[in-house]
């Protein structure tokens, strides 16, 4: 019975993990067999800027993207699961960039930010603030990106919230009533507490998404300006596509797993010291 | 109008059908590289960046390959249809899996990668020289084909970048003729720039932005007479003392000049500032001239090309050239389709639908060519003309280029430190 899972798990898991794995240690160029080099790859990544300088902003997108858009998410689903009229509607157009192809949202956001043209700056002058270049200027280039990154991540957050919100005891609240607790006390009485399940999901998932942030840099920025935009991924793919070099494009992958599993490691004892 | 050009297209397209056999058979000289049409068979699959959206796709399929099925009718060619942005994904997965296609486009600075690694046939084994080509073709453009000698692509067109100015800004500003020089290009940038009364930019003088920023400092670096690589291609030269002025002139202009803001324009930029007066001057592309006719074909009479001359004009060259898999099942066909698609009609054809420069010499005198200033300027000028590459790990250095740029641009580094940095890294994958 567990042979096709296993079978599975082995072609499409296993098999690619353990020959990225391999192939980290290589010098892979494509045109030519793979060339054992050892550490070698790893030694360059702990040495480029550009890789380290890729891992900060990956870290500081992730930092931001993650909480901001968790937090939004929450509160938005706890006003969605209230008896509004136009329910649906509102729940659907807070999803819709989930399911909205992120090249399109890129495309609008890169109307939005456009300095001659585009509404945000438009807004700011109409109340006298100076506008920006805001993808052109190193000082705001990844703000900009984390904020599309926000406004982006809240749709699937929020459905999960959503659906977890379901599960919450509404007994619970009514005693609170009773007790006299107001709807903000009950909020972070109640609700935050019955959610942590959902917010340990939602937390690894999102981190996990945020890590691997590329579409949205390709597009709005191709990384620049000078490297202000890069990420650990859009390094990856100039590693393998740019510069034809899939062992170092593989070492890099290593080491933004082994970013991914330090992570989930660390919050999953974090839960469960909390838990006890 | 359009039938009668698409009629005539047509015919010569027939034509040049029979001169690419002629060609073939003029590069044939020994009896290994002769080829007859009815030995040429066999269904080959062709990767292009050109021949792109809808027109150029309608072109290729129902102009271009139903001539070539006419003089080889044994030969099935199916298309994969690509943008630059996307090749070199294609292009490695494809190598990675095996499935290199049998014919291949790929730009100048290209070839020397996968040549060195075995991926393209050598065209010489195959009976065309670059000798053979040097009639037709201006030399640096047949050297954009050439490696170590040995020819391994077909040039098809050309994509240029030099000045151009509006001359009825710089009228107004009492110029009569675009810049002869840096000193006098920076003069007129900065009395063209317009500011309003919060200092936001109105027009800048010069716009460096709308060009990508590795081709466009390569405009100025050749016009210092700086090269970005030594004579064999093994020692970076771009930090050199011409290069470093280079960047310190254009960083110049954008900071202490301010004849243009970071972010004031962009490659994406739906309309060039030349052409709604957002720029009086700008580093531009030869197909300009197209977007020119769509969005403001009233200026035609107003943007006019022009050298940019610092030591020596300077005008940067890319391309497209055909390739041959050296792994092809079906070389011949393969050859023969590259051939043909670099033959007179079908290049022309092709350079008409993207606004870009024919390789062919003899086209200078097309219609195209002589109803298209710029493309016009651009072949008449091509002698001063230089291209990129160099190495084989130029498609690995060049990345690296518009990151350096611009670095020096936001003044993070100095011209010398940005290019002395790019110039590491570039020794570093040249030796690796």
């Amino acid at each position: 019975m567990v042979a096709p899972a296993v079978a599975h798990a082995a072609i499409w898991i296993a098999v690619p993990v353990l020959a990225t794995l391999v192939l980290s240690f290589t010098d892979y160029r494509v045109f030519a067999a793979p060339r054992w080099i050892g550490f070698g790859n790893y030694v360059e990544i702990w040495h480029d800027q550009v890789f380290r300088k890729a891992t900060w902003n990956t870290v500081v997108y992730t930092f931001f993207t993650v909480p901001f858009s968790m937090g939004i998410a929450v509160v938005v689903a706890v006003l969605l699961n209230q008896k509004l009229r136009l329910r649906t509607a509102y729940r659907a157009a807070f999803f819709l960039p989930q399911v909205t192809a992120t090249v399109a949202i890129a495309m609008v956001w890169l109307r939005i930010y456009n300095p001659q043209f585009g509404p945000l700056n438009g807004v700011l002058s109409f109340f006298g603030v100076p506008g920006r270049a805001w993808l052109a200027d190193p000082d705001w280039a990844l703000w900009s990106v984390i904020v599309v990154g926000v406004w982006q991540g809240i749709g699937l957050k929020m459905l999960i919230y959503l659906a977890a919100l379901q599960n919450v005891d509404e007994n619970l609240y009514e005693a609170a009533a009773i007790d006299g607790a107001s709807p903000v006390r009950q909020f972070f009485a109640i609700t935050l507490p019955m959610l942590k399940p959902a917010t340990f999901f939602v937390f690894v998932v999102s981190i996990i998404g945020a890590f691997q942030v590329f579409d949205l840099v390709y597009v709005l920025t191709d990384g620049g300006p000078a490297n202000a935009t890069t990420m650990m991924t859009y390094e990856v793919y100039r590693s393998a596509f740019q510069d034809f070099r899939m062992g170092m494009a593989c070492a890099q992958s290593v080491v933004l797993f082994a970013f991914l599993l330090f992570l989930t490691i660390v919050n999953r004892r974090l839960t469960r010291s909390d838990e006890k | 109008m359009k039938i009668h050009r698409h009629r005539g297209r047509v015919g010569l397209l027939a034509a040049a059908a029979a001169l690419s056999l002629v060609l073939t058979a003029c590069g044939n000289g020994d009896t290994d590289g002769n080829q007859d049409d009815g030995d040429v068979s066999g269904e080959l699959t062709m990767l292009t960046p050109i021949y792109e959206g809808t027109e150029g796709n309608r072109l290729l399929e129902e102009e271009i390959l139903p001539a070539f099925y006419e003089e080889y009718p044994e030969v099935t060619v199916s298309v994969d249809y690509q943008t630059y942005g996307t090749l070199n994904e294609k292009l490695t997965t494809a190598v990675a899996g095996g499935l290199i296609p049998d014919v291949m486009m790929m730009g100048v600075g290209w070839v020397e990668a996968f040549a060195a690694n075995g991926v393209l046939a050598e065209l010489d084994s195959l009976g065309v020289t670059a000798e053979s080509l040097a009639g037709d073709y201006t030399p640096q453009i047949v050297a954009g084909g050439t490696v170590d000698g040995s020819l391994y692509a077909l040039p098809i067109m050309l994509d240029t970048r030099f000045g151009c100015a509006r001359m009825d800004l710089l009228a107004e500003a009492g110029y009569e003729q675009p810049p002869a020089s840096w000193e006098e290009l920076r003069d007129y940038a900065v009395a063209l720039t317009e500011r309003d009364g919060s200092g936001t930019l109105q027009r800048a003088g010069f716009d460096m932005l709308s060009m990508d920023l590795r081709q466009m400092y390569e405009v100025f670096l050749f016009s210092a007479g700086g090269s970005l690589f030594n004579e064999g291609a093994t020692e970076p030269t771009f930090n050199s003392a011409e290069g470093v002025a280079a960047l310190e002139f254009i960083t110049g202009l954008m900071n202490q000049d301010q004849v243009e803001d970071i972010g004031f324009s962009n490659t994406d930029a739906d309309v060039h500032p030349l052409l709604n007066g957002r720029a009086a001057m700008a580093v531009c592309h030869n197909n300009l001239w197209i977007q020119l006719q769509e969005a403001a074909p009233e200026l035609a009479d107003q943007i006019q090309p022009f050298l940019i001359n610092g030591t020596q004009p300077g005008m940067f060259f890319g391309g497209t050239l055909a390739t041959v898999s050296a792994s092809s099942e079906n070389q011949q066909a393969a050859l023969a389709l590259a051939q043909f698609l670099a033959g007179p009609e079908p290049s022309l054809a092709a350079n008409e639908q993207r606004g870009n420069v024919p390789a062919l010499t003899e086209l200078l005198d097309s219609g195209y060519v002589q109803g298209n200033p710029l493309v016009q300027f651009a072949m008449e000028n091509l002698d001063v003309a230089q291209r990129e590459g160099g190495p084989p790990q130029w498609l690995e250095i060049r990345g690296d280029f518009s990151p350096a740029i611009e670095s020096a641009l936001l003044e993070q580094k100095t011209p010398q430190q940005a290019l002395d940095d790019l110039a590491e890294a570039a020794r570093a994958a040249m030796g690796r």
